[in-house]
């Protein structure tokens, strides 16, 4: 008459699987919460080339090309001016017309803008201030700064090059998006670059990031 | 009188039968019409409710329509739209802009009531509700918008806009006065909107034959 070992099946059995389990999800859930817990990763841009179309919300954009043009001397006195220019089809999806606008001078800029030139929240490499950007909408032997709604425009942006500087290789665009706000406490509705707080900064989400070789033609 | 005298003798029982009968029978039909009532009232005030105005309605400004041709009287100033141009190009003194849409001339005459302005830039708002502004590529100086509006003395002038042939259907055309300053809004700024009076057939008849070039110098 022995017992057999390892207990008898009246003697209470320690509940190691409790703890056990406790532990292990109390652990699971502190890796998480270390790891920035369980928010949605941020969207990565999405790569984009040389006449890839995205859309924007208020604009449907086509990213065209990016090339050196030389703009001839007018007169004997003047000298040929070269630009790196970059060539967007912008077509204004709103119901009014917007103006074409600038890109921010400071990423934590960025969330104000309105307009199309506005989501080019970083244009890489940078160049230096005085030699732009210069913005504006080619039409037919002119020049605008107005989007009309509906309609596909031309838009140029596009930077001063020194004699002798040569332009980049390529040019890559982060490029954000724009949503309608429309909240009846401010009684505003408006068209707004998504963008999202980080810290005590507002960080535009960057939808897209569109590189685009130097086409070098007649200027290089 | 004799009906009172006969209520007056047997009122009290009459009442009592009365009282009993409504509660059995009558209560149902009573009750329902008071809840058809009901309804109705809250319906009635919800209704009243989609009549009041938003807050972004009461920041709307007071629009006096009219047609082209008449003069549309906004109180402080009036507009009348004498006629209507569409052009490939525009020319003037300087230089020619020319486009691949349309250049829509409005030719206008404007007086104010009490005191001089210069009118703002109008907008176009196309018959499905798209906004466009005066173009920016035919220079301010040859839009009314230069000169001053007077009191009681018609002026002459012209708007421009660059629009697709598609947006002249059942356009109409705002005109409107320069905000007083950026940050104080006033409410119920008046506006002043004319038809131009284009059907679908008379838009694209117009949109079919446009002026090769339209010179600003002619008067």
């Amino acid at each position: 008459m022995t017992e057999p070992s390892g207990g008898s099946t009246d003697k209470p059995r320690r509940p190691v699987a409790v703890p056990a389990v406790g532990l292990v999800a109390l652990t699971a859930i502190g890796i998480t919460a270390l790891l920035g817990g369980l928010n949605e990763a941020p969207d990565e841009p999405e790569p984009l080339g040389q006449g890839a179309v995205l859309d924007q919300g208020r604009y449907e954009t086509k990213f065209v090309e990016s090339r050196v043009t030389v703009e001839r001397a007018q007169s004997e006195f003047q000298q040929d001016k070269r630009f790196l220019e970059l060539v967007f089809d912008v077509t204004n999806k709103g119901d009014e017309t917007s103006a074409v606008g600038r890109p921010p001078d400071k990423i934590e800029r960025a969330f104000t803008a309105e307009t199309f030139a506005g989501s080019l929240v970083k244009i890489s490499p940078a160049l230096p201030k005085e030699s732009g950007p210069f913005i504006f909408v080619r039409t037919k032997g002119g020049e605008s700064t107005q989007l009309h709604p509906g309609v596909k425009s031309q838009v140029i942006v596009r930077y001063k090059l020194n004699e002798n500087e040569q332009p980049p290789e390529k040019v890559t665009l982060d490029v954000g998006t724009f949503e309608f706000v429309d909240n009846p406490v401010f009684n505003d509705p408006h068209w707004k670059l998504t963008s999202k707080e980080v810290g005590d900064k507002h960080m535009p989400e960057i939808k897209a990031r569109v590189t685009l070789p130097v086409k070098k033609g007649d200027g290089a | 009188m004799t009906a009172t005298e006969q209520r007056s003798t047997v009122a009290p029982s009459r009442r009592r039968t009365r009282r009993t009968e409504g509660r059995r029978g009558g209560g149902g039909a009573a009750k329902a019409l008071s809840a058809v009532a009901g309804v109705l009232l809250v319906g009635g005030a919800m209704g009243m409710q989609t009549l009041h105005l938003s807050d972004s309605e009461f920041g709307d400004p007071l629009v006096y329509s009219g047609a082209k041709g008449e003069a549309v009287d906004a109180r402080r100033f009036s507009v009348k739209l004498e006629s209507v141009a569409v052009a490939k190009s525009i020319k003037s003194s300087t230089k020619t802009v020319e486009t691949d849409h349309l250049f829509l001339v409005v030719d206008v005459a404007a007086k104010s009531s009490l005191k001089p302005y210069h009118l703002k830039e109008p907008v176009l708002v196309t018959g499905d509700g798209k906004k466009f502004d005066a173009t920016d590529r035919v220079d301010n100086s040859l839009t009314l918008s230069r000169k001053w509006v007077q009191p009681d003395i018609w002026t002459r002038g012209r708007f421009f806009f660059e629009v697709p042939a598609s947006a002249l259907a059942g356009a109409s055309v705002r005109f409107r006065l320069p905000g007083a300053s950026s940050v104080l809004v006033e409410p119920y700024r008046p506006e002043a909107e004319i038809d131009l009076g284009l059907d679908e057939d008379a838009a694209r008849k117009l949109a079919a034959s446009p002026q090769a070039v339209y010179s600003t110098d002619k008067k």
